[in-house]
C-alpha cells in the first residue's frame, strides 16, 4: 500500500479533521479525535484492509503514525 | 410434539432513565452527540437502588403470566450476572414471587451477552427430552450496579433491563440447530476482579483510572474494549458460518439477523464482514443501550412490535461476550 492512501484511510477512520494532512511524524495520541473509542476504528481499520488482528495491549503503545505502520507490520512503500 | 418454540416474549426497563445530555453534564469533554454517534446509545434505563435483577425479572414476567396459565409453567431458568444473593438462586424466589407450582424445576445460570442462545438451547433440550412443557427463560441484568460512578466508558453502553420468554413444545423445530462456543482465555478482559472469593470485596480498593479518563476500582465492572472487539472480528464470523451449517441455510435464506447488540459501531463492522444485508439487519440500542443478556430478546420482540419481523420469518440470533462465550441459532418465528 501506498503511504498516501494510507493516510487517507487513517484520515477517514478517525474522523480527523484538526490537521490539514498526516506523515510519519504525526502524534496521533495528541489528536483532539483521538478519543477511547479510536482504537476500536483501528482494530477495524486494521482487519477490514489489512485482514490482520493486533492484540488491545499492543494499541497502548501507538505514538506516531509511523508506530501504528510498524504495529500494522506491512512495507508501505 | 417434536420441536420447541418461542411463544411470547415480554420485556421490563426501569423507569430511570440516563441520557447522554446526563453523561455530558456529569463528565468534562464528553459531548452527548459524539456518545450516541460512537455508541448509538442515546439513552439507557438504570434499576433504582433498591431495585434487583430478580425485580426486574419479575415485572417482565408478570406480563407473560397475565397471557399464560401459570399453572401451566412447569420449568424457571434466570440468567443474570447480577444475582440478588451468592445463595439461594435467584429463579428460587421467583418460583415464589410469581405464585408458579412448587412442582417446577427451577435453576440460574450464569452468562452475559451469550446468555439467551444458551437459555434457548437448555429449554430445547428440556422441551424435546420431554422433561418439561412450558419453560419460562428470563434475562435480567442490573449490569449499572457493578459500574464505577466516574466509568464513563462503561456507563455510556450498558443499560439494564429484563426479558421473559416462554418457550413450549411444538410441532415443527422451531428453534433450530446451535452452534456453541468458549474460550475462557480471555477471562480476563470483562470482568468483575474481587466480590468473589478468588478476590473478596476491598471496602478500601483504590481508584484505577484508565488513559481515556475513566474510573474504577476491583470491585467494579472492567471491560478491555479493544480485546474484546479483536474477540468478536475472530469468533463472530465463523458461529455465523457454523449456524448456518448446522440448520443447512445460506445467509440469503435468512430474513432477519440479530446480533448481540454490544454497541453500534462493533455491530456495524461485524455486519459488513460477514456480509449481512443492512435490510436484515436489527439494531435497537438506542434507547436502551447494552442491557447485556436481555438485548436479543428486546430487539426480537421490539422488531415484532415494529412490524419487521413476521410470524414464519427465519431469524438467526447471535450471542457473544463475556467468558469468552458465545453461541448461535436459527428461528422460525
Amino acid at each position: 500500500m501506498q503511504k498516501s492512501e494510507f493516510y487517507d484511510i487513517l484520515m477517514e477512520t478517525l474522523e480527523i479533521e484538526s490537521v490539514d494532512s498526516l506523515n510519519e511524524s504525526t502524534v496521533l495520541t495528541d489528536l483532539e479525535e483521538y478519543d477511547s473509542l479510536a482504537v476500536l476504528s483501528l482494530i477495524a481499520m486494521i482487519d477490514e484492509h489489512f485482514g490482520k488482528r493486533i492484540p488491545g495491549t499492543e494499541f497502548q503503545k501507538i505514538t506516531t503514525v509511523k508506530s501504528l505502520m510498524d504495529l500494522i507490520g506491512v512495507d508501505f512503500e | 410434539m417434536t420441536g420447541a418454540h418461542i411463544q411470547k416474549i415480554e420485556t421490563y426497563l426501569p423507569e430511570r432513565i440516563l441520557t447522554n445530555i446526563e453523561l455530558e453534564k456529569t463528565y468534562v469533554d464528553w459531548s452527548a452527540e459524539k456518545i450516541e454517534q460512537k455508541t448509538g446509545v442515546r439513552e439507557r434505563h438504570i434499576a433504582a437502588e433498591n431495585e434487583t435483577a430478580v425485580d426486574l425479572a419479575c415485572y417482565a414476567a408478570n406480563k407473560l403470566l397475565k397471557l399464560v396459565d401459570p399453572a401451566a409453567i412447569d420449568f424457571l431458568i434466570l440468567c443474570t450476572q447480577s444475582p440478588d444473593y451468592y445463595l439461594p438462586p435467584g429463579s428460587c424466589l421467583l418460583q415464589e414471587r410469581l405464585g408458579l407450582s412448587t412442582s417446577i424445576g427451577a435453576l440460574d445460570f450464569d452468562l452475559g451477552c451469550s446468555g439467551f442462545i444458551y437459555g434457548l438451547a437448555m429449554a430445547k433440550g428440556l422441551i424435546q427430552a420431554e422433561i418439561a412443557k412450558h419453560v419460562l427463560f428470563i434475562t435480567s441484568e442490573t449490569y449499572s450496579k457493578h459500574i464505577h460512578s466516574q466509568d464513563r466508558g462503561n456507563r455510556s453502553i450498558f443499560g439494564d433491563g429484563a426479558a421473559a420468554i416462554l418457550i413450549t413444545a411444538s410441532e415443527s423445530k422451531c428453534i433450530g440447530e446451535f452452534a456453541l462456543g468458549t474460550d475462557g482465555s480471555g477471562y480476563q478482559n470483562l470482568i468483575v476482579p474481587a466480590g468473589g472469593m478468588r478476590h473478596r470485596y476491598h471496602p478500601d480498593a483504590e481508584a484505577l483510572k484508565d488513559p481515556s479518563g475513566s474510573i474504577r476500582t476491583e470491585n467494579h465492572l472492567y471491560m478491555n474494549g479493544p480485546d474484546i472487539f479483536t474477540f468478536t472480528i475472530e469468533a463472530v464470523p465463523k458461529v455465523v458460518q457454523q449456524c448456518l451449517e448446522k440448520n443447512c441455510m445460506a445467509i440469503d435464506d435468512l430474513d432477519y439477523v440479530i446480533f448481540h447488540q454490544a454497541n453500534q459501531y462493533i455491530l456495524n463492522h461485524l455486519r459488513k464482514k460477514v456480509g449481512i444485508p443492512e435490510n436484515k439487519f436489527y439494531m435497537n440500542m438506542l434507547h436502551v443501550g447494552n442491557t447485556v443478556s436481555a438485548t436479543i430478546p428486546i430487539a426480537l420482540k421490539d422488531s415484532m412490535d415494529h412490524g419487521l419481523i413476521h410470524p414464519g420469518d427465519r431469524v438467526m440470533v447471535v450471542g457473544f461476550g463475556v467468558g469468552y462465550s458465545w453461541g448461535a441459532t436459527v428461528l422460525r418465528i
